[in-house]
């Protein structure tokens, strides 16, 4: 049976306590219980996603997780959905950089089911993979990809700036939704070979959060996942790391059909899970969060010279984090004229570091979200699997807030004059194109969609 | 098939245990001296409390030719006070911990203000102040009006924006507000200054004719102080109820393309107007409409996207446009917005558009099953404990309530009538919603490619329209 400890309600948790537990395949158990509802989450996080990847088989770990809803030994066809929306429950996939997460929002009667369902398709996954659901899902991804990326107006900035931010080679230098091509070449034997290296026991974080009887839910998890064996086929992701900052200004120039121009950039920041982390995402938000930001108040508020501006942090543990600048200009204004503001804002940043005001502002706004995240079962599940399988360690997600409140504005500062600045990162500007005009550029932009898809 | 199904244990599929008790909550209802009614409910853990406010600014009461003045004065809310400048105001909110939405539809001005509880007086005082003596400065008014200028061309260029826009203005008579953007447009947008926001808030926003809706984990929370200190000292005139203008729609089976060229997707809206939440049929429609295309699962996603792989996923819907009191004087006059969305790539269009009609017509032709009908129940009524987990969920249904003209325990009480609605009224509900004849169809995307092969399906005339 599995061995546990539990854990006493710390500081700033907000009274919340998880329990650790692993079965003898090595599957790591988190559990919390929560009785103010008569709900369950069930989260389980595969410590695969797109940095494992290899050349040529971009998209691969997504168009997976699309196929893990296809069936598996005991359950056909879509049954796993049919099933958990049957019994009254919620439920998704969801593929990012370092992970690939599935998850069963339950009522409490039902939870049971979750388990078996998830247990089924980590064991036997295989014996319903055939060629027609693989055929259909790539499709659909597809689809996906061309309704979420390729048919909206700055729908690929995203994938731009990372192939940017992160060099040729690197895991993290394509996104998860991979390149058209690569979706077209994946095989059926690519997908069986990617169950077998990455979806073992021994590879994955269950958490299991809400109105639950801890006892009785432990013994489901080692009824139905205790015999799926371990193995340890997986290789270790190619090595994220990178020096600090870059040392040069990136620079990529857009010509689309868009509504108007953009400057959009991605800084190098440090690796989530670091005090220093933190303090990016305290000084991103006093430069970058909300309607009292500084760089809104300057381009939106001030200046007028931006319909919006703004700073968001994409937090990664495997490789730099990312703080992603986007600015949509107003009018004709031009983008060099957003540029200079926004170099001056934050040079001014670099040396003043935030008021005391700015600090509180931010802290408040980032413990409000902490306090929505860990608001739902759900959100409280997906985070301890979070801190689970990236940082080996679930209690962190109930302290996090409190790491957030410790930071200093001196440590705000320094991280914003060592990072926040023009030779530490990637740009990519917009410059709009119509429809039936500048066909040149359209072409050139085309082709560059190409050579990324190649990379 | 092959290694790893035969090497765990198996175990069959376990059943339900015994349910536990759970019912969408019952608010308190009451009111302040000022005439503000309040509806206040209990949510124990949940530390973010939420808070809406309901004003009766509905965008029939724009004045002509100035559409999206209720807009900028739901933004312009948060843009300073008499105590505040914009700056500071939208800074002080931020020190809460705050998040303060505004915008305005059909039915009137919602305002959503989410605080962890151990701010909630503070924030709600900023809410009053703002309520109660918004500053509508010059400088501010036209910086949102230009803001919202410039917003425009990014709604135009976004498919799904542009397809509800142009459905709106094939449905509805051009008299109609229901026909234009809600927004405004262009030419509206330009005409609004700070004197017509002041003016608008003037004649339409009072507390004596709105209502806030309070959700939270209220431990400790002397409440009744609270509203008497901050809400309660927004004070104003009364005023008789707007009557609602009667809601109609031409729904003549009919395409429209919004040329796109060089799209690598069509976005599909299919739509008509049906049935509000005072409507008997009501819970069969919400059965049926899932049955036909609530989920991956549903009929259009298991031909459309699970069959044939044309699409990331087709959802059908039905949103309530705009209700009035059943005791009004033209009785019940509301409807919803019925819809088919979701877009597919651009070579499949055509043969999407034909499966969707043929599931269409199957669905009239033969009836949903017992089994369907069973799987959607269990899903409407077992999902509810998680839907209504947070306090800005309860909070926000709640609101719709009161915007609807509906009692306070409808979400309650739906729950049990959706378990009483048989197969065969679902199902007259779902192919009375979406008749097969009956349809707009708005089509954003590359004409050139799309236009003949739609034209073919015979599902109405095609006409193409560019912007």
């Amino acid at each position: 049976m599995p061995m546990g400890h539990t854990a006493t309600a710390q500081a700033g948790s907000g009274g919340l306590t998880a329990t650790e537990h692993r079965l003898a395949n090595g599957l790591r158990v988190v559990l919390s219980e929560d009785h103010l509802t008569p709900v369950a989450a069930v989260c389980l996080w595969y410590d695969v996603g797109s940095r494992h990847e290899v050349k040529g088989r971009t998209g691969l770990a997504h168009l997976f997780e699309h196929l893990m809803f296809q069936g598996s030994a005991q359950v056909k066809g879509n049954g796993h959905f049919e099933l958990v929306q049957g019994a009254g429950g919620s439920l998704n996939g969801t593929t990012s950089f370092e992970r690939t997460n599935y998850f069963e929002t339950m009522p409490t009667h039902q939870l049971e089911l979750a388990l078996w369902l998830e247990a089924d398709r980590m064991g036997s996954l295989l014996a319903a993979l055939d060629d027609e659901s693989m055929e259909n899902q790539r499709d659909v991804v597809k689809n996906e990809r061309r309704q979420r990326y390729d048919n909206v107006p700055y729908g690929t900035a995203f994938e731009r700036l990372t192939a940017l931010a992160y060099p040729e080679g690197h895991p993290y230098h394509h996104t998860p939704i991979g390149s058209m091509a690569d979706l077209d070449a994946a095989t059926l034997e690519d997908a069986r070979a990617f169950f077998r290296t990455n979806y073992a026991p021994n590879n994955a974080v269950l958490s299991v959060v809400g109105d639950i009887d801890p006892e009785q839910t432990l013994g489901w998890i080692e009824k139905y996942f205790g015999s799926i064996p371990s193995h340890d086929g997986k290789q270790p992701p190619r090595d994220g790391s990178l020096p600090d900052t870059i040392g040069e200004q990136l620079r990529e120039e857009v010509h689309e059909e868009v509504p108007a121009r953009a400057l959009m950039a991605a800084y190098r920041l440090p690796h989530d899970g670091t005090r220093e982390c933190d303090a990016a995402d305290l000084a991103l938000t006093v430069l970058g969060g909300g309607e009292s930001s500084r760089l809104h108040n300057r381009l939106v508020r001030r200046d007028r010279t931006a319909v919006a501006a703004g700073f968001g942090l994409l937090r990664l543990a495997g490789a730099p984090s990312l703080g992603w600048l986007d600015v949509k200009t107003s009018g004709g204004v031009e983008v060099p004229e957003i540029e200079a503001a926004v170099d001056e804002e934050l040079a001014r940043f670099a040396v003043e570091g935030p008021t005391a005001e700015e600090m509180e502002r931010a802290q408040a706004q980032l413990e409000r979200e902490w306090l929505d995240r860990l608001g739902t079962v759900a959100g409280r599940a997906d985070e301890l699997c979070r801190f689970a399988v990236l940082f080996g360690d679930p209690q962190l997600a109930l302290t996090a807030v409190t790491r957030v409140l410790d930071v200093t504005a001196e440590e705000v500062r320094a991280v914003a004059a060592a990072r926040l600045r023009p030779d530490n990162r990637a740009v990519l500007v917009y410059e709009p194109v119509t429809a039936d005009g500048d066909d040149a550029s359209a072409d050139e932009d085309e082709t560059d969609e190409h050579e990324g898809a190649d990379q | 098939m092959t290694d790893a199904a035969v090497t765990m244990d198996f175990h069959p599929r376990p059943t339900a245990g015994e349910a536990r008790p759970w019912a969408f909550p019952a608010p308190e209802r009451g009111a302040l001296d000022n005439g503000l009614t309040v509806l206040r409910c209990d949510r124990p853990g949940q530390q973010v409390v939420a808070v809406e406010i309901n004003l009766d600014a509905p965008l029939d009461a724009e004045p002509e030719g100035l559409d999206g003045i209720a807009t900028i004065m739901a933004r312009a809310f948060s843009e300073g006070t008499d105590k505040h400048s914009a700056e500071e105001f939208a800074a002080e909110l931020e020190r809460c911990g705050a998040t303060l939405d505004a915008h305005a539809d059909h039915p009137g001005v919602r305002i959503s203000l989410e605080v962890p509880v151990s701010r909630l007086p503070k924030a709600l005082g900023l809410l009053a102040e703002a309520l109660r003596a918004p500053a509508f400065a010059d400088s501010e008014v036209e910086r949102l009006v230009r803001n919202r200028l410039d917003e425009i061309p990014h709604e135009t260029a976004n498919p799904s924006r542009r397809a509800a826009k142009q459905l709106s203005k094939e449905l509805f008579p051009a008299s109609s507000r229901m026909s234009r953007p809600r927004q405004g447009t262009e030419e509206t947008v330009e005409r609004i200054d700070a004197a017509g926001v002041r003016a608008f808030y003037e004649a339409h926003v009072r507390p004596a004719t709105a209502t806030a809706v309070i959700v939270g984990d209220l431990t400790g929370v002397d409440l009744d102080e609270v509203l008497a200190d901050t809400l309660g000292t927004w004070t104003g005139d009364t005023a008789a109820p707007r009557p609602v203008p009667p809601v109609t729609a031409d729904d003549t089976g009919r395409v429209v393309i919004v040329d796109r060229p060089g799209a690598v997707q069509t976005q599909l809206l299919i739509g008509r107007i049906g049935a509000d939440r005072h409507d008997r049929v009501w819970p069969a429609q919400v059965l049926g409409t899932y049955c036909l295309g609530g989920t991956l699962t549903s009929r259009l996603d298991r031909v459309l996207r699970e069959e044939k792989g044309y699409t990331y996923g087709v959802r059908a819907f039905g949103q309530v446009l705009r209700s009035s009191s059943p005791d009004a004087p033209g009785g019940a006059t509301g409807a919803a917005m019925l819809a088919i969305s979701g877009s597919v790539d651009t070579a499949s269009t055509g043969p999407a558009l034909d499966d969707l009609w043929q599931v269409l017509r199957t669905l009239a032709a033969e009836g949903l099953t017992d089994a369907e009908r069973d799987v959607a129940v269990q899903n409407l009524v077992g999902v509810a404990p998680l839907k209504y987990e947070t306090a800005a969920s309860v909070a926000s249904t709640l609101a719709d309530q009161v915007e609807q003209f509906l009692p306070d325990d409808f979400q309650a009480r739906l729950y049990a009538r959706l378990a009483e609605t048989g197969t065969v009224e679902a199902t007259a509900a779902a192919v009375n919603a979406f008749p097969v004849d009956r349809l707009v169809t708005v089509l954003v995307g590359d004409a050139a490619q799309i236009k003949e092969p739609v034209t073919a399906l015979g599902i109405g005339e095609v006409t193409v329209v560019t912007g």
